[in-house]
């Protein structure tokens, strides 16, 4: 180790100076100003003079004490996410199983079209669904109608909270699968045959083996979709903020993502809006946090 | 296995994951073909193939112009956050300084932090800097995102390149940055392609950020200029699939390309046996 690259001390942070500023600027700063912004009383007067008055924990108690963060927001932040995670994760892995088993020509057929699922962007994908539910031209809605669960004639699902959620759920769903799957699968092909073999010579059924096999071996696997995914679907905005009223004009459907953006960029009102995201973000953190304890607990077991 | 779920259900389960994958796409691109896709049928089969939605959004829209943006925003992204992560990914590959360890936790954690948290304080940011409805001012905050995901992928490609092709290097004369650049750059290249992949789609398929950055339409991105057909008259279905299979389909292409040559190589690598 006696090349001239090791010669000069400086040269490595003169490498990691424009990432470091780049990452200082436009992350850390952020994330302090944030905060800032969440004890401040700041509005469109604020951005316009510049200077904002701080004004302690004010913008919490207003977002704490609003019935429209207990009733609206944070119900359907929560439940919806819990709801995408869990469906995300199980059909992620019955793909994954699916996958598993496969020849290898079919594999790789299923597997494009799970990839083409994934490479969806999220806004052009939102707008295949909202097209697909739409009350005037929509093909689900028409199946949706058959099977006599619209009228089609005067619903808009749209303007309906749980059917809006439900269609959001669908959207994320499929676009978050395909990650889980080949993750899985991932996983399942480290897994010696012998094992599932023998499980089965001693007579166990296909969720036997799952159950007793598969999962224990694969809980790294599982734990990090889990985590990823709880956190891609607390934070969903774009899905939501492009629906028929997801933008704020039908404030039943708010959740904390567009709650946030909407307070801040539609009403100005942005000591508020950073208070909600601020609030957001440590719900996650929280989470997270929860989740992986629960994780290390088990495994000193 | 295969006697619990046999050959045809298998059949059946794949038929049943390739249509519910495919559909949207299905309908994007069937739907910017159709006709008839403004007259309010519920179907989803075009009632015929024509290329008039394409040529209307191409030729009578704003639509090229905000192509052109988003184009502008992926390559200066691609570009500018591959060279800084590969500045970077040599620093903490190659040399032992204080506060490297410190530095790639501190690099892991930030790409956990979301972006939309973020949005309030960058464009207060981008305001008082004179950087709102700039191609530049998007792409700077696109950079920063992409940059920590970049920096530890390049450092394993960094850290794979045997240290005796450097010291030839400089046995044969060559300065620091020659080497850098006639040894170092060519073999991480392969990397470089990885990360440029995962750039150009963030900072192509953005919404969040482009929306809020962007007030001036002459600025929109192509994902933010969408919105532009819809409208209280009534939504342009033909001309938002047209518009949606423009920026979906190549990027689709690429990357399943990309991601089943991956997928196989795991596959093949982890089956042996």
């Amino acid at each position: 180790m006696s090349s001239p690259a090791l010669g000069s001390a400086r040269r490595p942070w003169l490498l990691l100076a424009p990432t470091l500023a780049v990452i200082g600027i436009l992350l850390l700063w952020p994330m302090v100003r944030v905060v800032v912004l969440s004890f401040q009383d700041f509005g469109l007067r604020e951005l316009v003079r510049g200077g904002a008055e701080l004004i302690g924990l004010q913008n919490y108690r207003d977002i704490l004490t609003d019935e429209r963060l207990w009733r609206v927001a944070l119900p359907n932040t929560v439940v919806f996410a819990l709801v995408c995670v869990v469906l995300t994760v199980v059909v992620g892995t019955l793909v994954a199983l699916l996958l598993h088993r496969l020849s290898p020509g079919w594999r790789t057929l299923v597997m494009m079209a799970v990839m083409a699922a994934w490479a969806i962007p999220a806004v052009t994908g939102t707008y295949v669904w909202v097209y697909l539910f739409d009350a005037r031209a929509g093909f689900l809605t028409g199946v949706l109608g058959q099977l006599g669960l619209v009228d089609v004639a005067t619903q808009n699902l749209f303007t309906e909270r749980g059917w809006f959620y439900a269609i959001a759920t669908l959207n994320v769903v499929h676009h978050g699968f395909p990650f889980v799957a080949v993750t899985v699968l991932a996983g399942l092909v480290t897994i010696p045959s012998e094992l599932p073999e023998a499980a089965m010579i001693d007579g166990a059924n296909a969720w036997q083996r799952f159950r007793h096999v598969t999962l224990p071996m694969l809980k790294p696997v599982f734990a990090i979709v889990t985590i990823l995914s709880t956190i891609w679907d607390f934070k969903v905005f774009t899905q939501i903020y492009l629906m028929p009223g997801g933008d704020g004009s039908n404030r039943e459907v708010l959740n904390l993502g567009t709650w946030s953006y909407i307070t801040a960029m539609s009403q100005n009102q942005f000591g508020l809006g950073a208070a909600i995201a601020v609030l957001l973000t440590v719900l996650l953190l929280v989470i997270t946090a929860v989740y992986l304890r629960t994780l290390f607990k088990e495994e000193e077991l | 296995m295969r006697r619990l779920l046999g050959r045809g259900g298998l059949v059946l389960a794949s038929v049943v994951v390739v249509v519910f994958s495919i559909f949207p796409v299905f309908v994007m691109v069937g739907t910017a073909l159709d006709p008839a896709a403004n007259a309010g049928g519920r179907g989803v089969i075009p009632s015929g193939i024509s290329f008039e939605h394409f040529g209307r959004v191409l030729s009578e829209t704003r639509f090229p112009d905000y192509l052109l943006n988003s184009l502008i925003v992926a390559v200066v992204t691609v570009v500018a956050s591959g060279l800084l992560a590969l500045f970077a990914a040599v620093a903490v590959a190659r040399f032992r300084f204080s506060g490297r360890t410190k530095i790639l936790m501190m690099i892991l954690i930030v790409q956990m932090v979301p972006m939309e948290a973020l949005v309030i304080p960058l464009f207060l940011q981008a305001k008082t800097l004179g950087l709102l409805n700039s191609l530049l001012g998007l792409s700077v905050v696109y950079i920063a995102f992409s940059l920590s995901f970049a920096i530890w992928t390049l450092r394993g490609f960094v850290a794979a390149v045997p240290v005796e092709l450097e010291e030839a290097a400089y046995l044969d004369g060559a300065s620091w940055w020659q080497m850098f650049w006639k040894v170092l750059f060519p073999l991480v290249a392969p990397g470089l392609v990885a990360v440029s992949v995962f750039s150009f789609i963030l900072a192509w398929n953005e919404f969040i950020f482009a929306l809020t950055f962007m007030a001036d339409d002459d600025m929109y991105t192509a994902a933010v200029g969408l919105r532009t057909f819809f409208t209280r008259g009534g939504t342009d279905w033909g001309a938002v699939m047209a518009a949606s299979s423009i920026i979906t389909v190549p990027v689709m292409i690429f990357f399943v390309a990309v991601q089943s040559r991956l997928s196989s190589g795991l596959m093949s690598g982890a089956t042996k046996g």
